[in-house]
């Protein structure tokens, strides 16, 4: 199966919103556009480094990760999922973002938390696939 | 209103009260002290504390605090808020006026806990209960009037729970204190009952049963996010109405927490079995990755 993203160049560099991707530790049973702004972003605190806000009631405790230089976060959007996996899927670039707010249910963010741990990658994949210049 | 030497805001009259509070956001916490007069730092008081708005899901809980002087205390019969029952909302405005009056005898105080906070509580990793909740924001009225010098010698507390035990917990917590809890202390001791005078009612009823609350529950829904922060979500006239009409939500559980396999005991003679090593095994990632939860879904 392939998987192909579409109109990504153009519209990465394009002015498409920087906007500001919200993760939180909830699976939500829709798929759907969210009033953030209006019921999420404004409740959100700082305090003593730590960012606090709530969800549904539940006290979340939140952290800026800065996608690292060099990279850019996408939002992909696929129109119709194909019914057979071997048959190739379709991506849109519809959106980008420099930063992810990670959050957990009452729960300070640290490096044990997978996401947080799975960017690490990006620094390894740089040392080990970077191309080797001699000195 | 007006600002003292320190810049701080003093509240001397129902009106300042009303756009003290409307100022703020409702989403957070209010506390407010009076300034402290000089006769409730140098003669013992009696120090009473009252609760109110345990019961709604809408709105915020309110606990008002109310010192003087023990040799002054005749003055609280004049406010004629004994009879704390009959408390209409025009008298309680009358009553907060006459507070203010007296500020050189009584002061007051307020703590103003928004419903987020209480639902963040309750729905917290240890689960803070609504009775914690309401013993800290006592415990932090206390501790506001000792740390401005008000010499505190018996404290009244109004419960709706066991007075006992909350009797016992403030008295560790205070042991050089006389400590009185009681239920429907507010009819029974007049400081109380000033101290009842000091809540505000904010929203009309906000009890569960009420049909305008439900009505408005279910106006205010928004199917991702729920309601806005007023309402209590821990309430389960909130959350049994949110299951009707808003999207399921699942709290993701850490996979972290699961217990690990048991390793295996294989027996000595194990060792000793032949086994398929010529045979292709499986071509496993680095564990660099399985760490970080990074695994190859598809291949691009």
């Amino acid at each position: 199966m392939a998987i192909h993203i579409y109109s990504g160049k153009n519209n990465i560099e394009s002015k498409l919103n920087d906007s500001i991707v919200q993760s939180i530790p909830f699976r939500i049973h829709a798929d759907c556009d969210a009033p953030v702004s209006q019921f999420f972003q404004p409740y959100v605190k700082l305090e003593e480094n730590l960012l606090k806000g709530s969800f549904r009631g539940y006290p979340l405790k939140g952290k800026k990760l800065d996608i690292p230089g060099g990279y850019v976060g996408v939002v992909l959007h696929e129109s119709i999922r194909p019914n057979n996996e071997k048959d190739e899927r379709k991506f849109y670039v519809i959106n980008k973002f420099n930063e992810v707010v990670y959050w957990n249910w009452d729960k300070t963010p640290s490096k044990n938390d997978s996401f947080i741990q799975a960017l690490d990658w990006i620094d390894i994949a740089e040392a080990l696939h970077s191309p080797i210049t001699e000195e | 209103m007006s600002e003292n030497g320190h810049g701080t805001t003093v509240i001397g009259s129902l009106k300042d009260l009303q756009s003290f509070i409307r100022e703020r956001d409702n989403w957070q916490n209010i506390f407010y002290m009076t300034p402290i007069s000089d006769l409730c730092k140098e003669y013992p008081c009696i120090l009473g504390i009252d609760e109110a708005g345990r019961g709604p899901v809408l709105g915020p809980m309110v606990y008002g605090t109310a010192f003087i002087p023990i040799n002054e205390q005749t003055l609280l019969e004049t406010l004629e808020c004994a009879d704390s029952k009959a408390l209409t909302e025009e008298k309680r405005d009358v009553i907060f006026e006459k507070i203010c009056e007296n500020h050189n005898k009584l002061g007051w105080g307020v703590e103003i806990i928004a419903p987020n906070t209480i639902c963040n509580s309750m729905l917290s990793r240890s689960k803070y209960s609504l009775n914690q909740v309401s013993m800290d924001a006592a415990i932090g009225l206390i501790k506001a009037a000792l740390a401005q010098n008000v010499k505190i010698e018996h404290v009244y507390v109004d419960t709706v729970g066991k007075p006992e035990k909350y009797q016992q917990y403030l008295k560790t917590i205070f042991p050089n204190l006389k400590i009185t809890v009681a239920k429907k202390a507010d009819s029974t001791y007049p400081v109380v009952s000033a101290a009842k005078g000091i809540e505000v009612s904010e929203f009309g009823s906000g009890y569960p049963g009420d049909p305008i609350t439900k009505k408005f529950l279910s106006n205010h829904c928004e199917p991702v996010f729920g309601y806005p922060q007023l309402v209590r979500f821990s309430w389960s006239t909130a959350s049994t109405l949110l299951k009707d009409i808003a999207y399921h939500i699942e709290c993701e559980e850490d996979d972290g927490e699961k217990t690990p396999p048991a390793t295996q005991n294989n027996s000595i003679t194990a060792f000793f079995k032949m086994t398929n090593k010529g045979g292709t095994k499986a071509k496993t990632r680095h564990i660099f990755f399985k760490q970080r939860h990074l695994s190859r879904n598809v291949e691009f």
